[in-house]
């Protein structure tokens, strides 16, 4: 189905006997294809706003529209088999098996079982689930496979709008980064348009095209792309959800591709180390990387080995740590670090040489906005893995 | 050959006739020596030779019971989807029939012999009775664990309360339902040994015809207790059969 997008009409909820609304004319929209994330702390209506798009919670004031059509105008039941839906608990039929859990919404929908079959066989391999898990129970499974399959079968009827609750909040974070990176590049190939809520704003401006936050009370804070929210807060409230450390979560929205690498001398084995040395002067990076005939590198020359008459096969200073082009900033700088290393020689996707990371690019980097004009979709970001 | 027998002069001698709760046409067929006419602890040889005469109560027992169950279980039931689709039956709901389970059975089989008459349908009305608040409660209860993840998610995927209902809540209500099923059922078991108050039959009637003789009440209460094991396993065998999902049992 066509991702359409959904469209927030000063959407008001106002439940019966509280004071203030816990949303509040939220107006937005979100585009086809695009994934928005409500974010924002406990009571701010991101969740409420989410499920008012699929009429879980029925819209007070105002309206919501899927394409063109105002959800108020559909019959519950049938809305819902459109919209795909992932919970945090993730909400498998403990009875059922992962087949029949997947099959969910296309038997509702009174699909034939040659039709059903197909689908549900297609859509473990879209979410990567061990086809020898088909006809076990979800209790048989460990959390990031149930999660794969809460996935899989909210994908199952081909929804063009999926609505996630903290889909990945009951996994542990080791599984979560996994499971976000699979989910990225399962959006790259379906292109759904896709309500993502969360409390976390790591993960916000990581899954994000756009993010909504909230405040208490239900109310809009700022609905912007990750870089512009992390360059531009609205106001203190955003500010300081965003946290302190947004100049280093910026890192995480650019990959190495998109800034100016630095050049080393490139020296080739059995050339003289004469040429290298005279190469060496006033280099940007003081260290001569030796390249093999594909151009990958073998490894940096040591002072010693520039004492010798020729660049030998094997330098004394491994290339290690290597950074591949579509590596995120905040990865490479992570591996700087770990390595306690000031360069990084750059590689594509090939393991050839591209540049060199310094840790002084990642310092002016931070502290300069140019690279924040640039917007990368949340989906083109992941393709690259 | 049996120390009891060594009490047989007393018994004969004090009454002069027959043992309390033996029948006096029972006592003229038999010498007042040896197991049966001492009413030893467990007359073999006799239980050997009379075991037809427990084979139609016997019978007719399981009878009572079943038609009690599974009555109760189809109207427990249908009070159950009700009263999920309509919340405010509840309470009166289990009120009523816990008020019906108090009414004890001998009266309650007395209040229905001028309505219904001797016979089947007067013992049953009452077991029927008792089994509603036990599987009504279970049930409840069974629907009450749901997982609130699996409603949700079935919701919000398009089920109607009734889909909701058939597909997810009951299915995984059911190891309370049968936890239920099998209490009401032991305990019809129990129960309908007085069924032969309101004329029914069932393992009651040897049971009060000849109640002084131990062997047959030790016969009669053995009966019903297989009986109620039995019924026990099967269900819990059916509630494996229809709950491979769940790996711990509870027996």
């Amino acid at each position: 189905m066509e991702a359409p997008p959904v469209a927030f009409r000063k959407a008001t909820k106002r439940y019966p006997g509280a004071e203030q609304p816990a949303l509040r004319e939220l107006d937005l929209e979100v585009s086809g294809g695009e994934i928005c994330v409500f974010v924002g702390p406990s009571g701010c209506g991101k969740t409420t706003a989410m499920r008012m798009v699929n009429r879980m919670v029925e819209i007070t004031e105002g309206d919501i529209l899927v394409g063109d059509t105002s959800v108020r105008e559909r019959s519950p039941s049938q809305l819902r088999r459109e919209i795909g839906y992932v919970i945090q608990q993730i909400g498998l039929f403990p009875h059922r098996t992962i087949a029949d859990n997947i099959a969910t919404v296309p038997r509702l929908s009174g699909w034939d079982r040659a039709r059903v079959d197909a689908r549900v066989e297609e859509l473990m391999g879209l979410a990567r689930i061990d086809p020898a898990l088909r006809d076990r129970y979800p209790a048989q499974l460990s959390g990031g496979q149930q999660q794969r399959v809460g996935v899989a079968r909210a994908l199952a009827a081909n929804p063009g709008v999926m609505l996630m609750d903290e889909p990945f909040g009951a996994v542990d974070p080791i599984n979560r980064e996994q499971l976000q990176n699979e989910f990225l590049r399962l959006q790259a190939e379906v292109r759904k348009t896709i309500l993502f809520v969360t409390h976390d704003i790591d993960e916000a401006i990581k899954m994000g095209d756009r993010i909504a936050i909230l405040r208490q009370g239900g109310v809009l804070a700022q609905y912007a792309t990750p870089a512009e929210l992390l360059m531009a807060p609205a106001d203190d409230f955003v500010e300081d959800f965003v946290g302190a450390d947004r100049a280093l979560k910026r890192l995480a929205l650019t990959r190495v591709r998109d800034i100016d690498l630095w050049e080393a001398p490139l020296a080739h084995v059995g050339q003289a180390t004469s040429e290298v040395r005279a190469k060496l002067d006033g280099a940007e990076v003081p260290y001569a990387l030796v390249i093999d005939s594909e151009r990958r590198p073998l490894g940096w020359l040591s002072d010693d080995d520039l004492l010798r008459e020729t660049v030998p096969a094997r330098p004394d200073t491994s290339p290690e740590p290597t950074v591949e082009l579509d590596d995120v900033m905040r990865d490479a700088l992570s591996d700087l670090l770990q390595a306690e290393t000031r360069y990084a020689p750059v590689v594509d996707a090939d393991g050839r040489i591209a540049g060199v990371l310094s840790v002084e690019i990642v310092s002016e980097f931070l502290t300069s906005d140019e690279a924040l004009t640039e917007e990368h979709s949340a989906a083109e970001r992941a393709i690259t893995e | 050959m049996n120390e009891l027998a060594l009490h047989v002069p007393a018994v004969a001698d004090t009454a002069g006739k027959c043992a309390p709760g033996l029948p006096s046409s029972f006592c003229h067929h038999h010498s007042l020596s040896g197991c049966v006419g001492g009413n030893g602890l467990f007359c073999f040889g006799w239980a050997v030779d009379n075991f037809d005469r427990y084979v139609t109560p016997f019978f007719r027992h399981l009878e009572i019971v079943g038609i009690s169950v599974v009555a109760g279980f189809v109207i427990a039931m249908a009070l159950v989807v009700l009263s999920h689709r309509y919340r405010a039956l509840a309470p009166p709901v289990l009120g009523f029939t816990g008020v019906l389970y108090t009414v004890p059975s001998v009266a309650f089989f007395f209040l229905l012999l001028p309505l219904t008459g001797f016979g089947l349908t007067t013992a049953v009305i009452p077991l029927t009775a008792y089994t509603l608040q036990i599987i009504y409660r279970n049930a409840l209860a069974g629907l009450a664990n749901v997982p609130p993840g699996a409603k949700d998610a079935g919701r919000g995927m398009g089920m109607t309360a009734q889909q909701l209902l058939w597909r997810v809540e009951l299915p995984l209500a059911t190891p309370e339902i049968i936890a239920g099923l099998r209490i009401a059922t032991v305990s019809t078991v129990a129960i309908a040994t007085l069924a032969f108050l309101a004329g029914a039959g069932g393992l009651g009637q040897p049971l009060y015809e000849q109640n002084g003789f131990k062997t047959n009440i030790i016969i009669v209460g053995a009966l019903a207790m297989g009986m109620a094991l039995a019924l026990d396993l099967v269900l819990v065998l059916i509630q494996r059969l229809v709950t491979p999902w769940r790996k711990a049992r509870t027996w």
